[in-house]
C-alpha cells in the first residue's frame, strides 16, 4: 500500500522531523500533528490510514486520543501506533487496554517501525 | 620565549597544502580551496605542536594513522573559517553597546578611536570592524578612526591588502551590505574605498616578544577570536597579558564566542553586552558599589554586577570560577552540575530526573529536579530538566520561566538556548525559536539539533536556501561532534538517523530551489 498517509504525531520538533524522514523514505505520505489536541482534529478531518501517536503530548495525551478515536465508530478501524519512551509493562498494558494496535518503543529503529507500519497497513487493506 | 614552531611557522609550500587537501577531501568530503591554506596551516600548527612536531609531514603520518587526531583537525579547520561579519552579534554589540560606552569614558582631548584585529588572516574581520565603526555614533563626533590587522602570515596580509574577495566570500550577505560596502572590481568583490582607508596591516607574532612599542598602548578594542584555541595555555597567558597592557582602560577585548579567559586571567573584567560575552579593562580607580569590591589584582576573579539593562553575569560566591569554563565540544552534559562545586548528591538527583524524563515519566522528574535544587539552587542541569518536563506537560511559561533561570545560572548553556528554542518552536513563535537557536549556536556552534531545527524551521517557510545552510551545518557539526552534549535531545534516535534525515532534506531543498 504505497502512498498511504499517515499522521505522525510528536510533541518534539526534532523527533517529529525524524520520524518523518523515516516515513517518507518508506514511500508514505506524511501530516504531522504536535500535540493532542490537533492530532484529534487531523484524524477527524484528514482520515489518515495511519495514525504514529506518541504517548507523552501536552494536554490531551496519546492515550486519550487513542481512546477517543478507537471509541467512535467512523475512526475506529485506523490502525494506530503508540511511541513511547516507556518501558515498564503497565504503560504497555494501558497502551493495549485504549486499543492501540501496536507499540513501540523509544528509541525507534526505522526499520522496525516501518514494519510495524506495513504490517498495520497490510492488516486494513487485507 | 616564543611559541616553538620550527618549520611549521613557514607558509604551506603548494604541494603541502595538495596532500593534506586531498586527504582531508577523501575522508571527510570537506573540500579546501586554495583561499583556505591560511586556516588549515594555523589549524595544522595548533595540532602538530601539540605532540612536539617540527614539520608538517611528521604531522601528516599521525594524520593518516590516527582517525581522533582527524577529527580533532577538522574542528579546528571548521572553525577558523574567516568570513565577513563573522559571529554577527559581536559587531552589533561594539556598535551599539562597546562603542558608545568607551566614547562616553574617553577624556575631552583624545579623538582617536583605535581597533586592532590580531590574527587577522585574509582580512575579512578588520574591514568588518572598519564597516561597523562607520555606521557607529563614532561617525556622528569627528573621531579619527584607525584599524590595524595583524597576523604571522605574509601571504594572507598580501591577499588582505589586496582586498579582493571571491563571490564565494560575500556569498552570505544580504544584498543590501554588498551594495553599501563592496565594489565590484576584476576578480570579485572590494571593501569600499572609506573602509580600506580605515584599515592597515601589519606583521605580528602574538607569541613572539617583546611586542613593539606601536601595538603596546592606546588601543580601545582589541578582536583577537580564538587565540585559546591554538596556543598552549602559557603562550595564552602572555598574549593575554599584552593586550591588557595595550588596552586603553575601560577598553574591551573581544575573544572567539566560545572561548573565556575565567582560567587564564583575573585582570579583566567579564561583562555581557547584548548577548556578547567580553572583557573590559577596568577603568583605573574606580569603585564597582554592587560589588561591594574595588578593583584589586588581589581579589579572585569577580565578574562585576552592574544595573545596566541587557542582562549581566551575577557575581557567584567568592571561590567560583568566573565564568564558566567552555571546552569546545565538552559543555556539560545532563547531569552533571553546571560546573561549579555543587554539594555531594544534586548531581546525582538530576542524573536521576534526567533518566526519568527520558522515560517520559515527567511528573516524577519535576520532583527529582527539585530535589536536587534544594540541595544546590545553582544546578543549571536541574532546572533544564524541569522546563522539560514542563514543557512536555504543555505548560510553556513556567517552561520559558525555568529554562530562563538556567541560563541566568550559566549563561554559556547551550542546552537551556535549545530548550528555550524548542519550547518557542512548540509555541509556534518561529522567529523567537530562530533566535534561541541562534544563541545556542553562539555559545557552542557545534550544537547539532540547533542547526537541525534552524533548517527545519526554514524549509517549513520555503526559505530552501538558509535551509540548506543550516542541514550543510547539521552534517558538518554532527561530523566534529558527534557525541556532545546536544545528544540527550536526540530521543534515543542514532546519529546516523540524523544524518540521512539531514540529507535527504537537502535534496529536496535543493530541488525546491
Amino acid at each position: 500500500m504505497a502512498n498511504a498517509r499517515i499522521l505522525a504525531v510528536d510533541d518534539s520538533p526534532t523527533i517529529l522531523e525524524m520520524i518523518k524522514a523515516i516515513l517518507v523514505s518508506g514511500g508514505y505520505d506524511v501530516i504531522t500533528a504536535v500535540d493532542g489536541n490537533e492530532a484529534l482534529d487531523k484524524a477527524r478531518t484528514e482520515m489518515p490510514d495511519l495514525i504514529l501517536l506518541d504517548v507523552m503530548l501536552p494536554g490531551l495525551d496519546g492515550y486519550r486520543v487513542c481512546r477517543l478515536l478507537k471509541f467512535d465508530q467512523k475512526y475506529k478501524s485506523i490502525p494506530i501506533i503508540m511511541l513511547t519512551a516507556k518501558t515498564e509493562e503497565q504503560s504497555m498494558a494501558t497502551g493495549i487496554r485504549t486499543g492501540a494496535n501496536q507499540y513501540l518503543t523509544k528509541p525507534i529503529e526505522p526499520e522496525k517501525l516501518l514494519s510495524a507500519v506495513a504490517d498495520e497497513l497490510a492488516k486494513v487493506s487485507g | 620565549m616564543a611559541e616553538p614552531l620550527s618549520n611549521l611557522s613557514k607558509d604551506l609550500t603548494a604541494e603541502q597544502f595538495a596532500r593534506f587537501r586531498d586527504w582531508i577531501h577523501e575522508h571527510s568530503g570537506i573540500y579546501l580551496e586554495e583561499t583556505r591554506v591560511d586556516a588549515l596551516r594555523i589549524s595544522l600548527v595548533a595540532r602538530a605542536t601539540r605532540f612536539g612536531f617540527s614539520d608538517y609531514h611528521d604531522y601528516f603520518e599521525l594524520l593518516v594513522a590516527d582517525e581522533t587526531e582527524f577529527n580533532e583537525l577538522m574542528n579546528l579547520v571548521t572553525i577558523n573559517e574567516t568570513s565577513f561579519f563573522r559571529f554577527p552579534a559581536q559587531f552589533d554589540a561594539l556598535r551599539d553597546l562597546v562603542i558608545p560606552e568607551v566614547l562616553e569614558g574617553k577624556s575631552k582631548a583624545s579623538h582617536q578611536f583605535r581597533v586592532w584585529s590580531a590574527g587577522c588572516s585574509t582580512g575579512e574581520e578588520p574591514y568588518t570592524i572598519a564597516m561597523t565603526l562607520l555606521d557607529s555614533a563614532l561617525s556622528a563626533e569627528a573621531f579619527r578612526r584607525e584599524v590595524l590587522g595583524t597576523d604571522v602570515s605574509m601571504q594572507a596580509l598580501d591577499r588582505a591588502r589586496d582586498a579582493v574577495y571571491p563571490a564565494r566570500a560575500i556569498a552570505n550577505l544580504s544584498q543590501s551590505v554588498v551594495q553599501r560596502w563592496f565594489e565590484p572590481v576584476p576578480g570579485g568583490h572590494r571593501p569600499i574605498k572609506s573602509v580600506r582607508d580605515l584599515v592597515e596591516f601589519s606583521y605580528h607574532n602574538l607569541v613572539k616578544e617583546p611586542y613593539p612599542l606601536a601595538l603596546l598602548n592606546n588601543w580601545d578594542v582589541i578582536f583577537c577570536r580564538n587565540v585559546t584555541i591554538y596556543f598552549r595555555m602559557e603562550s595564552i597567558r602572555r598574549v593575554i597579558d599584552n593586550f591588557y597592557e595595550s588596552l586603553n582602560p575601560g577598553g574591551y577585548l573581544f575573544v572567539g564566542h566560545s572561548e573565556t579567559l575565567a582560567t587564564v586571567t583575573d585582570r579583566f573584567e567579564s561583562v555581557e553586552r547584548g548577548g556578547v560575552f567580553l572583557y573590559r579593562k577596568p577603568l583605573r580607580h574606580r569603585v564597582f558599589p554592587a560589588a561591594g569590591l574595588g578593583v584589586s589584582h588581589a581579589v579572585p576573579p569577580l565578574p562585576m554586577v552592574r544595573s545596566r539593562p541587557g542582562g549581566v553575569w551575577s557575581a557567584p560566591a567568592p571561590g567560583e570560577p568566573a565564568a564558566p569554563t567552555v571546552p569546545r565540544g565538552a559543555r556539560s552534559a545532563p547531569g552533571s552540575s553546571g560546573g561549579t562545586a555543587a554539594p555531594l548528591g544534586a548531581g546525582a538527583l538530576t542524573a536521576e530526573a534526567q533518566a526519568l524524563l527520558e522515560q517520559g515519566r515527567s511528573g516524577e522528574a519535576l520532583l527529582m529536579a527539585a530535589r536536587a535544587l534544594e540541595l544546590d539552587e545553582r544546578d543549571a542541569d536541574a532546572l533544564l530538566v524541569r522546563a522539560s518536563a514542563h514543557a512536555d506537560a504543555g505548560d510553556f511559561s513556567a517552561a520559558i520561566a525555568e529554562a530562563e533561570a538556567a541560563i541566568a545560572i550559566d549563561p554559556l548553556q547551550a542546552s537551556a538556548r535549545y530548550v528555550l528554542g524548542i519550547i518557542r518552536q512548540q509555541q509556534g513563535d518561529l522567529d523567537a525559536a530562530l533566535r534561541e537557536f541562534g544563541r545556542a549556536l553562539y555559545v557552542d556552534p557545534e550544537f547539532v539539533l540547533a542547526h537541525f531545527n534552524t533548517a527545519n524551521i526554514h524549509r517549513a517557510r520555503g526559505e530552501y536556501e538558509e535551509a540548506c545552510r543550516g542541514y550543510e551545518m547539521t552534517l558538518r557539526t554532527l561530523y566534529v561532534n558527534p557525541a556532545g552534549s546536544w545528544t540527550a535531545y536526540l530521543g534515543g534516535f542514532r546519529n546516523d538517523l540524523l544524518a540521512k534525515t539531514c540529507e535527504r532534506s537537502l535534496i529536496e531543498c535543493r530541488r525546491g530551489m
